[in-house]
């Protein structure tokens, strides 16, 4: 009765969307606020890659919002699974075999590099302060593999993600202040497009971004892996 | 036929959407629950990007001099999906602390048997 | 003149710092949300004048609107901005002594990040960026409200959260929907489009719109969550959950169907619905044995009556929605506050416990009452002004439905005005069984804060005519499509 009544509901909403859907053709030419940010991103913000520029310029404050969502959730996490008594700190933490450990051992910087890469160049590459923190959360997943018992350093990461988010703010009030008397307007000269050192903000911003995320992330495993021992 | 071909991601996407919301509506184990709920994010997220497909499109990022403005795909849904997929994630890990605790306190997952607070 | 994004940044700002402050001094971190909160408030009270006479767009990043995600502080957003700076000062002021036990740093951290994205909704101009804040506001309730970590509250926790994605994840695809139509996601820019469209195109998207907003304001189908996750949560969480969160929610949903899609249509739809609510709510909660729940469900039926005003969509009605909004506000923190103590002293939340509080506990009972009072709608209190607009709007349209709908709203606050006299009896006249009548009172801080709540409502209550000129200068901001448009696109 309950899987047919959820059926019918279903169908019903399915029916509206698809009535809704024949004004919208997949694949066709977009709409000219997109065609604006095409033509018009690189001189507008200094990012090759336009969907950076649409995240950290034109749409710059959802990203803002977006870190809030994600600090929202490691604090949150941290709140609801937050024993009322402090876990004694393992003391020592026992290894894995010898195979495992000695590969995490060696992953581990690779991995850390390669998220740093991936958000430093997040105005001209695929990718970003997000992707890039992920990453750099994934192989703190790995020496929990690698290594029973270990755990991030709480103080250190949310030292991290507190100065991740703060810079974040205060390059948004810098541009308010500076130029313009935009919040987040580029107050940075835009450099050579394509270079490293170009986009104004958008690097700094996407730094501050991958570390925030890179230790929120860590800390939101962390938390859970200590739950399930 | 050619119906199908122009709808095809449409279909793909709000097949997702509909698996996971009828997983939500159906199935009493909370864990099914939200996996149910990651379905439906990623069915919401796949049309997101697929309203801003155009055919034989190419990234929205210029690596050489000479690509074409034209041919690009919409950057903005792409920046869209970048949020909600974190937004996404933040739900999930809520869900899963709360389901973590849940079954300490109540040692089930199953929803009917969590009923302490009524109408 | 100050910039409408300081009341989103300084406390963003301010909440990221957190951890910093706590690893200075863990008892340091519990002030931030005052200070965030008095910023706020100032800040606001120096912008109402200014967006009075027009509205403040705030461009983020410098391009113009279409392409960029732009703030528009008109009267209803810096007033809302207003209230929520206020309500959570008082909160804050009352958490400081209620909140002793549990990760009081995240405690407090998670307030902080629930009022910015209240803030934040209200504030802005983008359709997505609307869902954000939405986001962190209801997030950070889901935790807010599984604090204590106590079976119900982690119970109500689960619901909550269930729906509120399933909500959210409606709100999105709407989003999406409307992208795919019109491929833009500026509020203004989307109305100043809608007509080029079919209605049934524009009704789907509007449809999942509002029913993704509607479960965090609560309208009649969609409020399972609420009487759980309100009765569940610690009291602080009650009253700003029940005092800012579902008026944000609410203020989303008429946003939307005001500015956005201008939907008249719906009106009527919405009208029952309201009645509905009124009266689902209120009949609920007078069969409720539970003070907290009771007051939930007193939430619903409030949130149905400022429904009803809204759907009216005449000045007047909205202007009475909107002090009706102050109202609800005002007084049901007032209530969950003083409950709280009161909960607090007895250790049960049945309304029979509470039998002789008035002599145990006089100050915080005495707040409870006025906080009553102002709800059923008795003069002097605040109440009285706000439904006897309500009631003058819907006379004033002079048709028979309205009239038998409003009949039906006055039968909703009939009952209301029963089971809280229920409540103020059992308080005064009826003699507690078990222990003698020794007087305490609550510690000072909350007192203080039960205090300003209760000389604001007899305050407005007394004077309304200033905050109700405001409020129809609000109204016609929330009536007046091309304004809106013409001001964010010109």
């Amino acid at each position: 009765m309950r899987v047919f009544l959820s059926l019918l509901a279903l169908a019903v909403i399915a029916l509206g969307i698809a009535m809704t859907l024949t004004d919208i053709p997949f694949g066709k030419p977009k709409a000219d606020i997109a065609t604006h940010y095409v033509e018009n991103g690189r001189e507008d913000t200094g990012a090759v890659n336009i969907i950076t520029s649409v995240v950290l310029g034109y749409r710059g404050f959802d990203t803002l919002g977006e870190v809030a969502v994600l600090f929202v959730a490691a604090m949150g996490l941290g709140a609801v699974l937050a024993t009322g008594t402090r876990t004694p700190k393992a003391n020592g933490w026992e290894p894995a075999s010898l195979v495992l450990y000695t590969g995490c051992r060696f992953l581990f910087p690779l991995i850390v590099l390669f998220g740093a890469y991936i958000f430093i160049h997040g105005h001209l590459t695929p990718g970003g302060g997000f992707q890039g923190g992920a990453i750099i959360a994934s192989a703190f997943l790995l020496t929990y593999l690698g290594c029973r018992g270990r755990r991030v350093h709480e103080a250190w990461s949310s030292a991290v993600e507190s100065l991740g988010g703060l810079t974040f703010v205060v390059l948004g009030l810098a541009g308010l202040t500076a130029a313009g008397h935009y919040f987040l307007s580029a107050f940075l000269p835009a450099g050579t497009l394509g270079q490293l050192f170009s986009g104004g903000i958008i690097p700094l911003i996407y730094i501050a971004i991958g570390l925030k995320v890179g230790s929120e992330l860590a800390g939101v495993i962390d938390r859970l892996v200590e739950e399930s021992q | 036929m050619s119906f199908l071909e122009d709808y095809a991601y449409y279909f793909g996407a709000f097949g997702l959407i509909f698996i996971g919301l009828l997983i939500m509506l159906v199935k009493h184990n909370l864990i099914k629950v939200i996996i149910g709920l990651s379905i439906l994010d990623t069915g919401v997220n796949l049309f997101l990007i697929s309203v801003g497909y155009i055919s034989n499109g190419t990234a929205p990022i210029f690596c050489r001099d000479d690509m074409d403005p034209s041919r690009m795909v919409d950057p903005v849904p792409q920046a869209l999906v970048l949020t909600a997929i974190v937004i996404g994630v933040a739900v999930l890990a809520m869900a899963l602390a709360i389901a973590v605790r849940l079954y300490q306190r109540y040692g089930t997952l199953d929803l009917r048997k969590i009923k302490e607070l009524r109408w | 003149m100050v910039s409408p994004v300081l009341l989103i940044a300084v406390p963003l700002g301010l909440a990221f710092a957190m951890p910093l402050i706590a690893l200075i001094s863990r008892r340091l971190p519990r002030f931030v949300p005052l200070v965030a909160c008095a910023f706020n408030l100032i800040v606001a009270i120096r912008l109402i004048p200014t967006v009075l006479s027009a509205p403040v767009i705030q461009r983020i990043g410098g391009f113009s609107p279409p392409f960029c995600i732009n703030l528009f502080a008109g009267p209803v957003g810096v007033m809302f901005a207003g209230l929520i700076a206020l309500a959570g000062l008082v909160i804050a002021i009352y958490a400081l002594s209620y909140i002793r036990t549990g990760p009081t740093v995240r405690y407090h951290m998670l307030y902080m990040l629930l009022l910015v994205g209240a803030t934040g909704v209200v504030l802005t101009g983008d359709v997505f960026n609307l869902f954000v804040f939405f986001e962190v506001l209801c997030i950070s309730s889901y935790a807010l409200v599984a604090y204590f970590g106590d079976r119900n509250g982690l119970e109500a926790a689960a619901k909550y959260l269930i729906q509120g994605a399933v909500g959210s994840a409606l709100l999105l695809m709407g989003i999406g929907l409307l992208y795919g139509l019109f491929g833009t996601l500026n509020m203004a820019d989307i109305a100043s489009r809608i007509g080029s469209v079919s209605d049934i195109s524009v009704f789907v998207p509007l449809a999942l719109i509002v029913s993704g907003l509607g479960v965090e304001a609560a309208i009649f189908p969609l409020n399972a969550w609420l009487p759980d996750a309100h009765s569940s949560a610690p009291s602080s969480i009650s009253a700003i959950l029940s005092g800012i969160a579902i008026e944000v929610g609410l203020y989303a949903v008429v946003r939307m169907i005001f500015t956005v899609f201008g939907a008249t249509s719906i009106f009527m739809f919405l009208l029952f619905l309201g009645v509905l609510t009124v009266l689902m709510g209120e009949l609920c909660a007078f069969a409720q044995t539970n003070i907290k729940r009771m007051l939930a469900y007193s939430s619903i039926g409030q949130i149905g009556l400022i429904v009803f005003a809204f759907a009216m969509a005449s000045t007047i009605s909205l202007a009475g929605g909107l002090f009706q909004l102050l109202t609800h506000t005002l007084s049901k923190a007032l209530l969950f506050l003083a409950a709280g103590y009161m909960i607090h002293r007895s250790g049960s939340m049945e309304i029979s416990s509470l039998n002789g509080m008035g002599r145990r506990m006089p100050l915080t009972s005495l707040a409870f009452s006025f906080g009553a009072f102002s709800i059923v709608g008795l003069p002097p209190f605040i109440g009285f002004p706000s439904k006897f607009l309500i009631v003058r709007s819907a006379l004033e349209k002079q048709q028979t439905l309205f009239t038998l709908l409003l009949g039906f709203v006055l039968l909703g606050t009939l009952v209301e005005g029963a089971y809280f006299f229920r409540v103020v009896q059992a308080i005064y006249f009826k003699k507690s069984g078990d222990e003698p009548a020794s007087r305490s009172l609550a510690p000072a801080l909350p007192l203080i804060s039960m205090l300003i709540l209760a000389v604001l409502i007899i305050f407005v209550g007394i004077y309304p005519q200033p905050v109700a000129d405001a409020l129809s200068t609000a109204a016609s901001d929330l009536l007046d499509r091309a304004a809106y448009i013409g001001s964010v696109l010109r």
